[in-house]
């Protein structure tokens, strides 16, 4: 299964919430995948990204893809209760709505951090002449989204829509630390689809460098979501400090996990035959009889014979 | 609205309590109003119901040109306008009236979910399903959404409207559905909404919220109001806790009134709507 998405930098594997969130559940529930980031190559796939691509079938949406990805047995929500089930599909919806507008202002309509850090960044990773229109239509698209979405009267103008949208971005992510308090993930100690979401929405806001962050800032102040998402970086992404994944490590983890894989076996092994001996006739349970000075002589072989 | 102006109307809501003629605006029953709006009305309806404030539904065919916001239904309270389920419950809250007081944070925060749940998804279906559903467009919306006004006005005006919720739904993604997929959204939000309420009389067990007001008010002009094919009312009549939940609600909030209540209203539009 190949995975078609943006890639990544300031310590990401991608820059795209929703490439995030796919990449995310993949690593949860243990999908075999193989990651493509888009370079600055003339095989860029059609369509909006993340694509997933499995032997002709070609799936583009991520709740399509978390959904077929669910189909094919890699389930990260198993052992979600129904209610539990309920409540990630109602905290996506609040993700969608309050969240998302002012994720796409801080990267796509906020002037200086559109011109300084999203255009290069995208342009430099589209092929020439596409990268001269792409970020430009991705940022209408996204105005335009806002707009229609959040900028009916009584808000009459793009500075008020900033406001509220900001606002409603706040409350969410208070709302959402409420929620974590204290736990590792959402739903106790195993992330699950919900975990994959935020740490989708939550991990571009923490992590990339923009000149305008009120919403970063806002964000660090919320100390479980931020330990949150470096726990998601560190655990399943093993990603270092500076962000560069070394070339070494996956075949370090491969020889690491062959390497566990025979040191369980011999451990059964020796298992297996220390059974062996222990239920072979020669060797009787020990019993925990007081020994009878009359019958020493019957009672002395058996003990003889017990000593390793 | 900026902070200041919020912080001033807030302080205005709060000097004066609940007046008698409070009134509440709307798209008139029989002829004109459509599936969404009326089910954001009943919604504040039944809101207003379970906060004890009393409140008189007037229909007027311009609702939507008067509300401050362009949505219906809206309020006019003492000499203040607020649109909306949200403003209004905000609203009612700075009066000193709030159903959710007794819940703690992480609660709050599973009802605003929630809510956000209905609006994302049963609300943009039934947008969906009026104005991008060609069928149900032609005989439905298009007679309803005009009919106050001569020709060519109903016909402009609903035009218009439809661009303009064609180009929302494109926006976000929706243009792309098919109606079955849409169908399957509603099926999966009704069956999150079941399991949440599971046995309870309320989705906050004991007490009603706002959350419980939204929740009837869709699913209750979902279920009465007949349109080209029962597929969206069969997909909530599934979920036997749903119905009673909304039967429920109706029952304790809607008629021990002698002024003609919405539900009354709503099975009469059910008649009317068979043109």
């Amino acid at each position: 299964m190949e995975l078609s998405c943006w890639g990544g930098d300031w310590g990401l594997p991608s820059l795209h919430p929703e490439s995030l969130t796919v990449m995310a559940y993949a690593k949860f529930s243990g999908a075999p995948l193989t990651v493509n980031t888009i370079t600055n190559s003339w095989r860029a796939p059609k369509g909006d990204l993340p694509v997933l691509v499995s032997e002709d079938i070609v799936i583009s949406q991520p709740a399509k893809i978390l959904n077929f990805l669910r189909k094919q047995k890699y389930n990260a929500d198993y052992d979600l209760s129904a209610k539990q089930g309920a409540d990630t599909l109602a905290y996506i919806a609040l993700l969608e709505e309050k969240l998302l507008p002012a994720l796409l202002h801080t990267f796509w309509v906020e002037a200086e951090n559109y011109c300084s850090v999203t255009k290069p960044w995208f342009a430099s990773r589209i092929a020439f002449p596409l990268s001269l229109y792409l970020p430009g239509k991705m940022s209408r698209e996204a105005l335009n989204r806002i707009l229609l979405t959040k900028g009916g009267p009584p808000l009459y103008s793009l500075t008020e829509v900033e406001a509220q949208i900001y606002r409603d971005a706040k409350e969410c992510l208070n709302l959402l630390s409420k929620r974590l308090g204290t736990s590792q993930f959402f739903f106790g100690d195993t992330p699950t689809t919900l975990d994959a979401f935020v740490f989708g929405f939550l991990a571009p806001i923490y992590k990339v460098c923009f000149p305008r962050v009120q919403l970063q800032e806002h964000l660090k102040q919320l100390s479980n979501l931020c330990r949150f998402c470096d726990e998601i970086l560190t655990c399943y992404f093993r990603l270092t400090v500076s962000g560069h994944s070394p070339a070494g490590q996956d075949t370090a983890d491969a020889n690491l996990q062959k390497l566990t894989q025979l040191v369980n076996k011999e451990s059964n092994l020796i298992e297996k035959m220390d059974d062996n001996l222990r239920k072979s006739p020669q060797h009787p349970p020990r019993k925990l009889t007081t020994l009878k000075l009359a019958a020493g002589g019957e009672e002395s072989s058996p003990m003889s014979r017990l000593s390793p | 609205m900026s902070l200041v102006a919020e912080a001033f109307v807030t302080q205005l809501a709060a000097a004066e309590p609940w007046p008698e003629n409070a009134a509440l605006y709307q798209q008139l029953k029989e002829e004109q109003i459509l599936l969404s709006d009326n089910a954001s009305s009943l919604a504040v309806q039944a809101f207003l119901q379970m906060c004890n404030l009393p409140i008189q539904v007037i229909c007027r065919a311009n609702a939507e040109y008067m509300s401050p916001s362009g949505k219906v239904p809206f309020i006019h309270v003492g000499n203040q306008v607020v649109s909306e389920l949200g403003p209004i419950v905000q609203f009612v809250k700075a009066k000193g009236h709030s159903l959710s007081d007794g819940l703690d944070e992480v609660q709050k925060a599973e009802m605003k979910a929630y809510m956000e749940l209905v609006n994302n998804m049963l609300l943009t279906a039934e947008l969906y399903l009026q104005w991008c559903d060609d069928v149900t467009v032609e005989e439905i919306t298009h007679p309803r959404y005009g009919s106050p006004y001569p020709w060519p006005l109903n016909r402009i005006l609903s035009y218009q409207k439809q661009w303009e919720v064609r180009r929302k739904m494109k926006a976000i993604g929706w243009a792309g559905k098919t109606l079955e997929q849409v169908l399957e959204d509603v099926d999966q939000c009704c069956h999150a909404l079941s399991q949440r309420l599971g046995t309870q009389p309320y989705f906050f067990n004991k007490q009603p919220t706002e959350l419980d007001a939204l929740v009837f008010g869709h699913l209750f002009t979902i279920l009465t109001t007949q349109l080209i094919t029962d597929e969206l009312s069969e997909k909530v009549k599934n979920y036997s806790n749903l119905t009673a939940f909304c039967r429920r609600i109706e029952q304790q909030y809607f008629e021990g009134h002698e002024k003609e209540s919405s539900a009354i209203a709503a099975r009469s539009s059910k008649r009317s709507l068979l043109k």
